[in-house]
């Protein structure tokens, strides 16, 4: 008596396939709602991806670098006192490391431009012209005239609206006022070599950039730097480039800072940027959740009498379940692999321009962003979408498949 | 749980009580019914309608549970049964002919037969002859390809008989099973149960308001109010009642089939189907 037989796959997957079709505009209609919330879904979410990571990498090449290393106590004092009196000994970490791309020697400090009658409050920072290079952009922001020279020259790079603000222009000469560690307040004449616009206003506001000789001598600090910048061969290498120095150089009194840690304001955003996208899917998901429940439910409702019989010739419950789970994930494969197919499509369709916001480019620019975004189709987002979409819709073919079970002959079949 | 079988009796029902409850109504629908049914019977449940007749049908049938009482079918105790176990034993004594919705709907009638036998555990290959055999049988061949709502309701009703028989079923149960058809139809469907049950054995236990269907009984179990009323009375063998214009040829191929089947299933018979059952009068 107990001799359980299975059905086979094929079986299901035929009846399955043929009760989709039963009515196919409600399974056309599903079917679509599917593809069109995916693929929005998908596009999206590229464009969510690829408007942070562009953001992302905007505010690393625009000035930050993925790490820096200080003197401990310097990002928050910026005060000129706490610097590395002898970087060497950290430069000799970062040479020949696959994990790196480029690192360079700044000083920071805040000062005075004042050109004629007209002055304006500054971020003075000194690099060296050529290591510079290998870690940010900010040569490429060059408007006018040309980069810095390397040694002592007294060559002055200013931010666009700086230069606009005191109304410099290549080759004026320019006062340069700022204090040395010791607390003395100096003055040199620098001359305008060049206007930097790096799309950041934070950052074109208040740039003035001297070769990093030229600081070292005017502050009279020898060899010592307020920061190590480094640029990773790849941002992914980022935190372990951070736990490495950390071990290296921990007791040396240095602090070790990825980009996240430089501008809360930024990371934040990204968070926000992140959950944000979070709540899309989740907005999109519960719409396809509820057709799909929706349809198995109505399908449920039409099909009472005819699962009554099924069991009532045999048919198990156990086999009912697994039929309409079936039909459920048939028309979530479908869908899925539709609606992806599309926002894919369409991803790479705009992938090729990019979506271009510059009427609101303003804003964006606070934000580190190009008004031109380019959707990007990641690996993580495909899978948190068809995972989400897979498991949510697998979640709502459960439900009918279950209440199908709970079916009482007796009731469905009263006409009897 | 197999009693040996000792009598001839395929359904035996002792104090059989069923009540449904509507809220805290209860609407007694048996009301100690006692019934027995011999093997190869070909028996009509008469009474009028909220007599008890498909309540008594689902329970011997293991679709429905009772509240009180005994029901024996082919020697296992229904009452006692789980969820499970009742579907299992459906799915291998019991066939259904039921008014209306017999079948899938999204399945030829080809495939509506081979449905149950591969339910039984039977291959894709091995179910289709089967059904190509029991489509035959109830002269439905020529239209096995066919989906349900592309078949009149007596054609339905044929695959619906055919599906019945095809699991090999001790008993086929047929509530109302010509209600929804025209008196022709009806009486053809009856002719077509009866030799069936001529030709096979096969107990048949009908429910019927229809009086074409009454004439047809060889036994006639009149319910009223839950109760078995005119217990036993046995009616005189009506010939077939327009055995003339049965479409079914009385074909010498009974004995074959019957082999066919037992080969096919190679499940041990423990129903005394031994060759083709005497008529009874
Ligand atoms: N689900 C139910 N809930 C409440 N009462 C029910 C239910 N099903 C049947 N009944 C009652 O049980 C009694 C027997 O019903 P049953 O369907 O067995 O009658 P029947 O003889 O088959 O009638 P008919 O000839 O109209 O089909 C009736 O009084 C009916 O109202
Ligand atoms: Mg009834």
């Amino acid at each position: 008596m107990s001799n359980a037989k299975r059905l086979s796959l094929t079986a299901y997957l035929s009846l399955a396939l043929r009760n989709l079709l039963r009515n196919p505009r409600r399974t056309g209609i599903t079917l679509a709602t599917m593809i069109f919330g995916i693929a929005t879904l998908t596009l999206l979410s590229a464009l969510n991806d690829g408007w942070l990571e562009q953001m992302r990498d905007n505010f690393i090449l625009s000035f930050t670098g993925h790490i820096q290393i200080h003197a401990s106590g310097f990002e928050s004092s910026q005060n000129l006192n706490d610097h590395i009196k002898a970087p060497g000994e950290v430069i000799l970490l970062l040479q020949d490391s696959p994990e790196i791309q480029g690192w360079t020697q700044r000083i920071r400090t805040s000062g005075l431009v004042s050109l004629g009658g007209s002055s304006a409050g500054v971020q003075i920072m000194a690099t060296d012209p050529e290591q510079e290079t290998w870690v940010t952009h900010m040569h490429r922001g060059l408007k006018q005239g040309r980069w810095l020279n390397p040694g002592t020259s007294h060559d002055l790079l200013l931010g666009i609206t700086v230069a606009q603000n005191i109304g410099a222009e290549i080759g004026d000469r320019i006062v340069l006022m700022a204090q040395r560690p010791n607390g003395e307040m100096v003055s040199e004449i620098f001359f305008l070599r060049g206007i930097l616009e790096t799309g950041a206003p934070q950052i074109d506001r208040t740039l003035a950039l001297i070769p990093l000789n030229a600081a070292q001598a005017w502050f009279e600090m020898g060899e010592s730097v307020t920061d190590i910048v480094i640029r990773a061969s790849s941002h992914e290498n980022t935190a372990s480039l951070q736990l490495q120095f950390n071990r290296k150089l921990s007791g040396g009194g240095y602090e070790i800072l990825a980009w996240q840690d430089l501008d809360p304001m930024v990371r934040q955003w990204l968070e926000f940027s992140d959950a944000y996208g979070l709540i899309i899917i989740l907005v999109v998901v519960a719409l396809v959740l509820t057709e799909i429940l929706n349809t198995m439910l109505i399908a449920l409702h039409e099909r009472q009498k005819e699962l009554g019989i099924m069991i009532a010739i045999g048919t198990r419950k156990s086999q009912i379940f697994f039929m309409l789970l079936i039909e459920a994930v048939m028309l979530i494969l479908l869908g899925g692999a539709l609606g992806y197919g599309v926002g894919g499509l369409l991803v790479l369709h705009l992938s090729d321009g990019g979506i271009d916001l510059s009427y609101f480019a303003n804003a964006f620019k606070f934000f580190y962003m190009d008004p031109v975004i380019l959707p990007l189709l990641t690996l993580d987002s495909a899978t948190r979408i068809l995972g989400t979409t897979l498991v949510a819709a697998l979640l709502a073919g459960l439900y009918p498949a279950w209440r199908a079970t709970k079916i009482e002959i007796s009731q469905s079949l009263r006409t009897f | 749980m197999i009693q040996p079988d000792n009598s001839s009796a395929i359904i035996t029902v002792k104090k059989l009580h069923k009540c449904y409850w509507v809220g805290s109504m209860p609407f007694p629908a048996l009301n100690g019914v006692n019934l027995s049914i011999d093997r190869g019977e070909f028996a009509v449940l008469a009474g009028r309608s909220g007599s008890g007749k498909s309540t008594l049908l689902n329970v011997i049938g293991a679709l429905e549970s009772a509240d009180n009482g005994e029901v024996i079918v082919n020697g296992e105790n229904i009452l006692g049964m789980n969820h499970t176990e009742r579907t299992l034993f459906r799915l291998h004594n019991i066939g259904f002919v039921f008014q209306s919705f017999n079948l899938i709907r999204v399945l030829s009638a080809r495939e509506n037969i081979a449905y149950v036998c591969q339910l039984q555990g039977m291959d894709k290959k091995e179910s289709e002859g089967i059904a190509d055999h029991w489509l035959n049988e109830v002269d439905m061949g020529h239209l096995g390809y066919r989906r349900p709502d592309q078949l009149s309701g007596g054609q339905q009703q044929r695959v619906a008989v055919a599906r019945a028989l095809a699991t090999n079923p001790k008993i086929v149960l047929a509530d109302e099973p010509t209600a929804n058809l025209d008196t022709q139809t009806g009486q053809r469907l009856m002719c077509l149960l009866q030799q069936l049950n001529d030709k096979f054995g096969t107990t048949f236990l009908i429910s019927s308001h229809d009086p074409d269907v009454k004439n047809a009984a060889r036994r006639l179990i009149k319910l009223a109010d839950g109760q078995v009323v005119r217990k036993w009375e046995k009616i005189p063998p009506a010939p077939p009642p327009i055995s003339k214009a049965c479409p079914i040829k009385n074909l010498p191929l009974a004995g074959r089939i019957r082999q066919f089947l037992r080969k096919k299933r190679k499940r041990p018979s423990k129903t005394g189907e031994k060759g083709p059952t005497p008529r009874r009068s």
